[in-house]
């Protein structure tokens, strides 16, 4: 099965404050970023990836058309998934992060965040003599793997660092 | 060996010669070092079974010895290497995650280039060239005193010297990071504002466990008062099976309680998994073959370098001519390129004269790509106390460098990077030291401004050479750097009462000017170990 991204478009954060009041001082510490995607077929959602700035705990919730008749329900995938294990120090702050679908509880499990795709079932092994045609084809895979090492050792080792025998340079670059 | 028709090769297989079906025998051992035609050869010996086939490869590795250095190899690669990341991130974010340390790395290379470059065009001296064949004759003939060469190196500065580095780290600012430009609560009271983690002291116990009061150690129980059946010659005893294991691994875990002298030189190329191979013997004469052809304006730099740290010091000033070519032959080898996908810092550029930006005449300068700084020779000099062949002494030293020297000079969010270690001193100290370190800060002595240097040279020239192995025992042994903060802080803690007492920034530096009659084993165990906290 092949994985393609979907386009989404992602809107602005919104902060959440408490009643009406603006306040200049008070920093609050929820943000909800609203995530939608137009004008796409329904779709089985296998990985959400991002990359982290200083967010130390994320929750996602997933609004979800089940038929033409119930109205659309708010579902919680994941709550208070923790991405910083410091939030007043730099680990996870800047990290790339990807979450699968099996990380959510399978009791809100939406429809559409369906059934994980079953492992694929090991080979039985056949009793006796291991199949010879797999182990040949092991071993030719073992020796092409030598024979490259082997070839790349020598260029490799001693590298050059000047260009067809001229190291004479310029200024170093800024670039 | 007899020959082997292949008139009963079952179907499919080609490549591997097999006959008749033998019992396995068990071969003499095959002595190591044989290369892959060997185990080719090997496996098309008539014992060879094909239900056997794997088990059969998988013993030949045991016996061979192949199994262990596949082993070393492998452990050798996890420890250097940092865990794989996630498949979307790019390979600056491998470098170093965190966005700005990157930015001000870039900064602060930039102005070593500048540095560098104006330099050049101020005494019109090449970044590189060709020596002619009358100057590479008598390079070659006196490559093993270069010591007594007095070149004129006055017009020469070192590009920068710590406390220029110190600078740079005090003026990070994580732009995320709201803590006021005023003094308020918020704010560190020490010098380095960057939020990284380091470990508390309950966490710092736990990792270096071994150190603990009720574990033997070499620089305190094998002092002349201690009985050696008490401790020592139990640790000599295992050590040489270490070694005879030939296992790095075990090594590492051994070497946390301290190494015997005897037995130091071989247990730290056993982790460092450095073996003199005829190849690593002709590779480092082809630098020295670089060396004679070009010379380099960053060979001036070491020449300088060395006359002002290694040969004035009591200790090391014998060393000076192998330090001239350890570190020239270093700045040639371009596999320490390698390093620097691991680095936060970035190897300099430059172009072929006449062919800028164009890039197939792009080249890196020097080839190495490390410039080096005021006190960079410190690094290689208590190496020459263990290793007296040149090409190996050199292999250790490469070795050293790409696994924790880099961290001491390049900006990075890393524990073992010096800004971790300079946070990791100022909180350890300010946590279990305040009033040393609320004196001091009001004397205008910062703590971090005198144990800087001892920290980016990893206490090299300031501690006693035994005590110095000892300590760099302990930074192989637990692969981070993290301990020379903590000595840092111990050092402070031991010399606390004298500190105390005085009034200004010359008089701390007097109190801490020599650590030379300093044992760093009891300083360590009593701070971490037997402190009330």
């Amino acid at each position: 099965m092949s994985r393609v991204s979907v386009p989404c478009h992602v809107k602005g954060t919104v902060a959440l404050q408490v009643g009406d009041v603006r306040t200049s001082q008070g920093r609050p510490g929820v943000l909800v970023i609203d995530v939608t995607f137009p004008s796409v077929a329904p779709f089985e959602l296998q990985e959400i990836m991002f990359k982290n700035y200083y967010t130390a705990f994320l929750s996602i919730r997933v609004r979800q058309h089940t038929s033409m008749h119930t109205p659309a329900k708010w579902v919680t995938c994941l709550r208070d998934y923790c991405l910083m294990p410091d939030p007043h120090s730099e680990e996870g702050a800047q990290e790339y992060v990807s979450l699968f679908k099996h990380q959510s509880p399978s009791m809100t499990f939406p429809k559409w965040l369906s059934h994980p795709v079953p492992c694929e079932q090991p080979v039985p092994l056949l009793e006796g003599l291991p199949d010879p045609s797999r182990v040949s084809s092991e071993v030719q895979q073992m020796w092409a793997l030598t024979e490259m090492i082997r070839a790349s050792h020598t260029s490799t080792r001693i590298g050059r660092f000047d260009v067809d025998g001229c190291y004479d340079l310029n200024l170093l670059s800024y670039t | 060996m007899e020959s082997c028709g292949r008139s009963a090769t079952p179907p499919g297989l080609e490549g591997v010669a097999l006959c008749r079906r033998c019992p396995v025998g068990s071969n003499s051992a095959i002595p190591p070092g044989h290369h892959s035609q060997d185990l080719q050869a090997s496996l098309q010996r008539p014992e060879i079974k094909l239900e056997s086939l794997k088990e059969d490869i998988k013993e030949y590795f045991k016996i061979s010895g192949w199994e262990k250095k596949l082993q070393n190899a492998v452990y050798s690669e996890l420890s250097v290497f940092p865990s794989p990341s996630h498949p979307a991130a790019p390979p600056e974010h491998l470098k170093e995650p965190l966005v700005y340390m990157r930015k001000a790395q870039g900064s602060w290379e930039k102005r070593i280039l500048k540095s560098l470059n104006s330099m050049c065009t101020e005494l019109s001296i090449p970044l590189a060239r060709k020596r002619p064949v009358g100057e590479q004759k008598e390079l070659l003939n006196k490559w093993n005193e270069m010591g007594t060469d007095e070149p004129d190196l006055s017009l020469f500065r070192p590009v920068y010297a710590p406390k220029d580095f110190l600078e740079v780290l005090i003026n990070l600012r994580n732009p995320n990071y709201e803590n006021g430009d005023s003094l308020s609560f918020r704010t560190h009271l020490g010098l380095i504002q960057v939020p990284l983690k380091v470990k508390d002291i309950p966490e710092l116990k736990e990792f270096f466990v071994e150190l603990g009061l009720t574990t033997g150690q070499l620089g305190i129980d094998d002092s002349t008062q201690v009985p050696p059946e008490l401790f020592e010659n139990e640790h000599v005893r295992i050590g040489q099976k270490v070694l005879a294991e030939q296992d790095s691994a075990a090594a590492q875990q051994y070497i946390r309680q301290g190494s015997p002298t005897a037995l130091r030189a071989e247990l730290w190329a056993l982790i460092l998994n450095i073996s003199s191979q005829p190849e690593d013997i002709l590779y480092y004469e082809q630098l020295k073959t670089n060396v004679i052809q070009h010379d380099l304006l960053v060979d001036s730099l070491i020449y300088k370098d060395v006359k002002l740290t290694a040969s004035n010091d009591d200790y090391y000033f014998v060393f000076e001519d192998y330090l001239y070519q350890v570190l020239l032959c270093f700045s040639r080898d371009t596999s320490v390129l390698g390093h620097f996908a691991y680095n936060s810092a970035s190897p300099p550029k430059s172009y072929i004269r006449g062919k800028l930006g164009l890039e197939e005449y792009a080249v890196f300068y020097p080839p190495n790509g490390v410039i080096p700084f005021h006190g960079f020779s410190m690094y290689v000099a208590p190496l020459c106390f263990l290793y007296h062949e040149p090409s190996k002494l050199y292999q250790i030293f490469r070795e050293m460098y790409v696994r924790f020297f880099f961290r001491l000079h390049s900006i990075s969010s890393h524990p073992s990077g010096i800004v971790s270690l300079c946070l990791l001193f100022e909180t350890l100290l300010q946590t279990y030291l305040p009033q040393l370190f609320y004196h001091l800060r009001e004397i205008g002595a910062q703590p971090l401004r005198i144990s800087f240097k001892w920290m980016v040279r990893a206490f090299s020239g300031y501690l006693a050479t035994d005590q110095l192995l000892l300590l760099w025992d302990r930074i192989l042994g637990y692969n981070s750097l993290e301990i020379l903060a903590v000595l840092a802080a111990a050092v402070f803690a031991f010399r606390a009462v004298n500190l105390m007492e005085v009034t200004s920034l010359a008089a701390a530096e007097a109190v801490l000017a020599d650590l030379s009659t300093l044992k760093v084993m009891p300083l360590l165990q009593i701070f971490l170990f037997a402190t009330v906290t």
